[in-house]
């Protein structure tokens, strides 16, 4: 049985004259990894900028577990169940792991700036339950050797890690990951793949999955959806998306003799 | 060398202190506090009241610029109302001075949502600007209602007496300075092992990702508003307390500058920085006069006639110094200084 979890209609978004997604459809069902492929400048991260509330779509509708997210301000999309990470990592680089991870909880836990200051009775019971908890995260990704230290000091591959244990730590229904593996090497980018599939398994989280590493696509989605110029170009399982006509053209572009005809059609795309 | 100390429980985690040794330095420092009025005369005591007085102010600032990243040039403008609503409510009212600290933190915290709720929209450069524009709006409007404030001519106010105690003596007013400042380091440290402290700088270091993570920036931003403009508001009381005078001119705008300087050469966003940071800044006159007056007559002479100029020559030149050469400031120093201690004699 499959389960609607995520579900976009037509969803646009314009910056000005551009269109940066124009009228992609798109599912994401419980227990499914999803990719979403495209050359640069396809328009995949604003469709995760969209379906995360940092920006609001120009039309179309977005809607998880069959609610509208239309008129629900950004900040809330975390409580309805939509954690990611970023492209360039965006972690508090001043703070150590336990403490980035601990943001994560934060829509979690209900202190008042007023039991803070006092710290005092639920403030301290429910800082003490969510350490307890990150701990759990922290132990999941392998990461114990490194939990006092400031997020600043770590390599890339580890904090593109700790972005992961921030992300889980919202308790999502739903993980959009933003070119989790890029500028990593064979074995840390296997170790991601291995977690995100124990993601899915164990934890029960559908996956939103931006990537360029196609061998990664390839092995780990259920189905990948083609982005060019923020349009759909298809979507469908792994073989078949791969071997789609439109999908080469966009990563290779037309034969010579057709050159001048695609210059026309990216010129029209961008308009 | 010891590094650390190794950590078996959540709570542990949690604690503000992490060792027995911590904890005799932190008993060490109490009984210098408590000490200091044996030891020290008017001057040096009503120095280190200053110093108390001033790093209140620090803590607050510092959790709006240190933690959160907005810079404000009008939190002078909470001191002042600080001040006045403590005085007004003391001297001219007649309520008792604990109310009068509760009004203190109250009326600037309210005043900070009526600024803060258009100007926290801006950030960087323009919101410096805004909250500068507010505290010119706050010192006209003290100035134009005198029926209340007295006007330019200000507000005498007397040594507080709480519970049937009278605090009228230098060393006893010191004694209540340092209970707000222990009560202020506090609050600042217990807010920021807590969530909305996490909140704060998440904001400060990644805004978008706060968002994510379900941080609502405006309302965020506001807390960390009203909650400096709180205790900034408290030590305003104070320090009208402290010149036991209570008038607009007592606040200058350069006050908002020497808050920002006691932050950078403190180390930003350090609550042990602003302390250091605030003795620093209000001990460095005394140390110049003593420079000075060691290096002879006609150099003292030029300290007596220019001592404004020399004053914010100073400022200036320790603020470019710290920029440049420590930017992580007093608190940079100390953590450079430990850890090569920690690592001796290798390099790590």
């Amino acid at each position: 049985m499959t389960q609607k979890l995520l579900q976009l209609r037509d969803v646009t978004k314009s910056f000005g004259g551009i269109q940066a997604v124009g009228g992609v459809t798109l599912d994401v069902n419980r227990g499914e990894i999803v990719s979403v492929i495209g050359p640069n400048g396809a328009g995949k991260t604003t469709l995760f900028n969209l379906i995360s509330g940092v920006l609001p779509v120009s039309s179309g509708s977005i809607s998880i577990e069959g609610q509208d997210l239309a008129r629900v301000p950004g900040h809330r999309y975390v409580r309805l169940g939509i954690g990611r990470t970023f492209q360039n990592l965006a972690l508090f680089k001043h703070g150590t792991v336990v403490d980035n991870i601990l943001v994560g909880r934060h829509w979690r836990m209900k202190t008042s700036v007023l039991e803070a200051a006092l710290h005092f009775g639920r403030a301290r019971r429910e800082e003490i339950a969510h350490r307890q908890k990150v701990e759990e995260i922290i132990d999941f990704l392998e990461i114990e050797h490194i939990r006092d230290k400031v997020v600043g000091t770590l390599s890339y591959g580890q904090q593109k890690r700790v972005e992961l244990g921030r992300a889980l730590a919202t308790d999502p229904k739903v993980l959009l990951l933003d070119e989790i593996v890029a500028g990593m090497n064979q074995e840390e980018t296997e170790d991601i793949a291995r977690f995100i599939l124990d993601i899915r398994d164990e934890l029960d989280i559908a996956i939103l999955l931006i990537e360029h590493d196609m061998h990664l696509v390839m092995d780990i989605s259920d189905r990948v959806h083609a982005l060019n110029f923020g349009r759909t170009i298809t979507e469908g399982r792994p073989q078949e998306v791969q071997s789609h006509p439109g999908v080469i053209e966009a990563y290779l572009g037309h034969k010579t003799e057709d050159a001048a005809p695609q210059d026309a059609r990216a010129a029209g795309g961008l308009a | 060398m010891r590094s650390g100390y190794y950590k078996e429980t959540i709570v542990e985690h949690i604690n503000l202190t992490d060792s027995t040794l911590q904890r005799a330095w932190i008993g060490i420092g109490l009984l210098l506090v408590i000490a200091a009025p044996f030891h020290f005369e008017f001057y040096g005591l009503s120095l280190i009241t200053l110093m108390m007085i001033t790093a209140i102010g620090a803590m607050g600032l510092n959790v709006l610029t240190g933690w959160t990243g907005l810079i404000s040039l009008g939190q002078t403008a909470f001191m002042v109302l600080g001040a006045y609503a403590y005085a007004i409510s003391t001297e001219s009212w007649g309520w008792p001075p604990l109310l009068g600290f509760v009004l203190a933190g109250i009326v600037p915290a309210i005043a900070s949502v009526i600024v803060g709720v258009p100007s926290l929209r801006l950030t960087g450069l323009y919101l410096a600007i805004t909250t500068l524009a507010s505290a010119f709006i706050v010192n006209h409007l003290v100035l134009e209602f005198d029926g209340l404030t007295n006007g330019s001519s200000g507000i005498f106010v007397n040594r507080p007496v709480i519970f049937g105690y009278a605090f009228d003596t230098d060393a006893k007013f010191y004694y209540l300075t340092a209970g707000f400042g222990i009560l202020t380091i506090l609050a600042c440290l217990n807010l920021r092992r807590s969530r909305i402290g996490r909140a704060l700088i998440a904001i400060r270091d990644n805004d978008n990702a706060a968002r994510v993570m379900g941080i609502d920036l405006r309302a965020y931003k506001l807390y960390a508003f009203v909650a400096s403009s709180f205790i900034v508001g408290i030590s305003g009381a104070l320090y009208g307390i402290f010149l036991s005078f209570v008038t607009v001119d007592g606040f200058p705008f350069l006050l908002a500058i020497e808050a920002l300087a006691i932050l950078i050469v403190g180390g930003m966003g350090s609550i042990a920085g602003a302390i250091l940071g605030a003795v620093f800044l209000v001990g460095l006159p005394e140390v110049t006069s003593f420079v000075f007056s060691w290096m002879g007559s006609s150099a003292q002479s030029l300290l007596s006639t220019s001592a404004h100029e020399i004053k914010g020559l100073l400022y200036g030149l320790i603020i470019i110094l710290f920029l440049r050469l420590q930017p992580h400031g007093l608190m940079g120093l100390w953590q450079d200084a430990r850890r090569t201690w920690t690592l001796w004699p290798l390099k790590y």
